[in-house]
């Protein structure tokens, strides 16, 4: 599951919460001790914040789409763990894979060590069982015709068409004992308060609606690297009391936004206190809907993108944590497959006024007497840029890009309504334009498909979820296709490189800025978390590359 | 008996009318939960896995008449679904799971700001002009309309973060059992004094107010000159004669503000991430979980239409005129 931290934070920062981060980071920036846990405690649980949950609810239920935080990366476990920083995949559960010569067959070797909490062995036929219910239960994996336990460490997945994703897809599927929920008579409605998992902190220590405690797997197969004696989650109901207590040297590992987070949370103990944002989190876009004039053409859509200055929506909207887009619209999670010939050669992604007035006029969309441009048919023109008022960095990037617009002669009002608002809008197609977040996996698949794929566009009138802006090419639908039946990693890239020539070319959306993987943590206690010299993971505790960390950090001797 | 029918009888319409805006207000709200679910997290999934999702959650597709009619026969059955956000967990155990802490931060802030506002007021009426009446209800007044976020962040700061006096938050320590025991108990009161009192702070005022002029309306009363010729004792025509009457619209207020406490004290669970349904009101509105939503405006409804139920009850005890039109 591709999560975007940008959005997830930006959609949580609430309206309410938003005046205080004034006064809480003029209250943090003093010189605040009071009950921090300064001093190395012997047995300490790694404590983690939640600044999204007011309150927890007894749910280990890893289908469910509430699951409790940690389920997925501390009590489930997935056959191998894809890292974006790194852009390499860490064999897990799976010691090997493979994927056949014709495309239709991928088969995961496990690792016959894994064990579940209970101590029964994880086999093949848990793999396959899994996946019959997750098709079940939630759906997904239409491309999935059968999934076998060939024998008692070797799966064997049928895809009813040769599609190359599916390995990532299938790879990153939390797994679930077979003899456990073969028992469970509804498992969508299951809430599985004591769970079973082969993860290395399985227990339930301790349950309240304000924090819980998960400690060690008795069993656990890689008892090796259970350093630490377990986790400590504490919910909070919004981003400032989970910064205080962060800042306040109370959480060893977090992934909230923290405003100004040199001064407020590096500066009070710089030798233990640090953060990382790698910038491989999915691109965010300024979506134009393509079914509307004048956005339908693609002079346009490049004037506008042209007419932007990202350096400025990075610094002012994300506080300069993001990094700006080119057009190849790949995150910074696709290093690896930009193709630097597209790439090196941008033109539309760079900020450039004199260029998109040019670009504006040529494509007729001249300026009128009051010095703003009005359509080809001579009415005005205003492109109303809507955004969750809920994002308050996502609001300063339409105003940046409002300001912007204003700059080439064209009027432009930031329309921020309450997100569900927005998305309806997005969903039904009727709106301008707007401030969204991408698809992400990893590879460039998902993106691109969701970004220009036709198959993803949806009529007139019916409820898009996905490529709102309602772009498709043909030509990238080839590339796409091409990609998907190919798992030979050359003509990947070639397709992806053909990919992105189609994207420069039609411009389908205006790609700003990479989000970053949020994280940051205080190794007073506990020591080894990832950093930008050794990237083994992100530090985003609600991701997969979570469980890396997890059995990576150690107490502080 | 005739007059508790007929406040039955108001009850029972001012009900239906609740019930049915809780019904309607969600749903005239843009967007489903899905969309919204999909927009918090930025998760993405397949087209049929909305679907799927769509079905879990029971979104009905059916006309809103039938909506409505089985959505009241499950009032009177009791049953109030499955929360949205919190799938698949019952609406009736999150509420009950926090509904607790909510009714004891709102109770002991509401019973301490009453009394204590209460009291002042009668004693600063009683001696009109004196110090208790100069100086204490501007300042009260003056501390009651600094934003409540602002004033619970510096008590927050100055008497958690630099005096370290008190726990920064939660309803107890983390790592602590919940058990009936004094040490316990301790714990609990220890958290409960900050958010206590930052709500104590900004109501007191109110309620100071409310009994001084109530008081100094009664105070100018025959019947108090008549006690005073009497030549009763000074205190006894405070508290007998003055106070007992000026207290009924305080009594009124108290009723009002027993039911809303069921609402929970939104910003002071954020700030003090306190457990409560305050902020589960709010999330539930963000994540559009109608069930949830229903549940807790429902109990919220059934809260205010009992406690002014109790009230009209008790004025008949203290308001003889009650009785009689």
């Amino acid at each position: 599951m591709a999560r975007s931290a940008v959005s997830r934070r930006a959609a949580l920062a609430l309206a309410v919460t938003t005046a205080a981060s004034v006064a809480l980071g003029a209250c943090t920036s003093g010189n605040a001790s009071g009950t921090a846990a300064g001093a190395a405690t012997k047995g300490a649980l790694l404590t983690i914040p939640r600044e999204d949950m007011g309150t927890f609810t007894r749910n280990f239920n890893p289908f469910s789409p509430n699951a409790l935080p940690m389920t997925q990366q501390a009590i489930y476990e997935r056959m191998f763990i894809y890292n974006p920083v790194k852009g390499e995949a860490v064999p897990w559960l799976a010691q090997t894979w493979e994927t056949s010569k014709d495309g239709r067959t991928v088969t995961f070797h496990l690792n016959p060590a894994a064990r579940w909490s209970d101590g029964k062995p994880l086999t093949a036929e848990d793999v396959a069982y899994t996946f019959s219910l997750q098709k079940k239960v939630m759906g997904g994996f239409d491309y999935l015709a059968s999934a076998k336990a060939a024998d008692a460490q070797t799966v064997q997945f049928t895809l009813s068409k040769p599609f190359s994703p599916a390995l990532y897809e299938l790879g990153q599927q939390v797994i679930v004992p077979k003899h456990v929920w073969e028992k469970v008579k509804d498992p969508a409605k299951e809430t599985n308060p004591t769970p079973v998992g082969s993860g290395p902190y399985t227990t339930v220590a301790a349950f309240t609606p304000q924090s819980f405690d998960l400690t060690k797997n008795p069993n656990y197969w890689q008892a090796g690297k259970q350093n630490i004696p377990g986790i400590r989650m504490l919910a909070f109901a919004g981003n400032d009391p989970a910064n205080l207590a962060t800042t306040n040297g109370e959480t060893d590992w977090a992934d909230q936004f923290v405003p100004n987070i040199e001064k407020t949370f590096v500066a009070k103990d710089p030798a233990h206190r640090h953060y990382w944002f790698p910038p491989v989190g999915s691109t965010i876009h300024w979506q134009l809907n393509t079914t509307k004039a004048p956005y339908d053409d693609v002079r346009v859509r490049k004037a506008l993108s042209t007419a932007v200055n990202r350096d400025q929506v990075v610094k002012v909207g994300m506080s300069g944590y993001a990094q700006p887009a080119d057009c190849t619209g790949l995150s910074g999670g696709y290093n690896t497959w930009r193709d630097e010939s597209v790439a090196g050669a941008c033109s539309w992604t760079k900020f450039d006024v004199a260029a998109a007035n040019a670009a504006l006029d040529a494509a007729g969309l001249p300026k009128g007497g009051d010095g703003f441009r009005t359509l080809t048919d001579g009415k005005p023109w205003e492109v109303r840029i809507s955004v969750g008022s809920a994002s308050s960095d996502w609001l300063s990037v339409a105003n940046v890009i409002a300001q912007n617009l204003a700059a080439v002669g064209v009027k432009a009002r930031v329309d921020s309504k309450d997100w569900a608002v927005v998305v309806a809008g997005y969903e039904d197609g009727s709106f301008d334009t707007g401030i969204v977040w991408s698809n992400g996996g990893p590879t460039p698949y998902q993106y691109y498909r969701g970004v220009m794929s036709t198959e993803t566009v949806k009529k007139a009138g019916e409820k898009a979820t996905e490529n709102y802006h309602r772009f498709g090419d043909a030509a990238a639908d080839k590339a796409l296709a091409a990609f998907a039946a190919t798992s030979d990693e050359s003509a990947q890239k070639q397709a992806a490189s053909q990919l992105q020539r189609i994207y420069d070319e039609t411009a389908p959306v205006v790609p700003l800025f990479s989000g970053p993987e949020w994280g940051l943590y205080n190794d007073v206690r506990f020591t080894g978390f990832p950093t930008q010299d050794n990237p083994y993971a992100t530090l985003l505790t609600r991701g997969n590359t979570a469980v890396l960390v997890l059995t990576t950090v150690k107490p502080r001797a | 008996m005739r007059f508790v029918l007929r406040r039955l009888g108001f009850y029972a319409i001012a009900f239906w009318v609740s019930i049915t805006l809780n019904f309607m207000l969600p749903r005239l709200m843009p967007g489903d939960p899905v969309s919204r679910m999909l927009t918090q997290s930025g998760a993405r999934l397949e087209p049929d896995q909305v679907e799927q999702l769509r079905r879990l959650f029971g979104l009905d597709e059916r006309p809103v008449v039938e909506q409505y009619l089985s959505y009241v026969a499950s009032i009177f059955r009791g049953e109030m679904g499955v929360s949205i956000s919190r799938f698949p967990t019952p609406v009736s155990e999150v509420i009950s799971s926090q509904i607790g802490w909510t009714m004891l931060l709102g109770l002991t802030a509401l019973v301490v700001a009453a009394v204590i506002g209460t009291v002042l007021g009668a004693l600063a009426a009683w001696r009109r002009g004196g110090f208790l009446d100069s100086a204490l209800p501007p300042v009260l007044v003056f501390v009651g309309s600094f934003p409540y976020f602002w004033l619970a962040m510096g008590a927050l700061y100055l008497f958690g973060v630099t005096l370290g006096w008190f726990p920064l938050r939660h309803a107890f320590d983390v790592g602590v059992v919940p058990e009936w025991s004094a040490p316990f108990a301790a714990n609990v009161a220890t958290h409960l004094v900050l958010p206590a009192l930052t709500i104590v702070l900004v109501s007191v005022g109110g309620w100071m107010l409310g009994m001084r002029n109530a008081m100094i309306a009664t105070a100018s009363e025959d019947y108090i000159t008549m006690a005073e010729a009497k030549g009763l004792r000074r205190g006894r025509i405070m508290v007998r004669y003055a106070a007992r009457n000026a207290l009924l619209p305080s009594v009124t207020s108290f009723g009002m503000s027993l039911g809303f406490i069921v609402g929970g004290a939104l910003l002071t669970e954020v700030v003090f991430a306190y457990p409560g349904v305050g902020y589960q009101l709010l999330a539930s509105v963000q994540a559009l979980d109608f069930p949830l939503m229903q549940g807790i405006f429902l109990t919220i409804t059934a809260a205010v239409l009992i406690a002014n139920f109790l009230v009209d009850l008790v004025y008949v005890r203290l308001d003889p005129r009650v009785r009689v039109s």
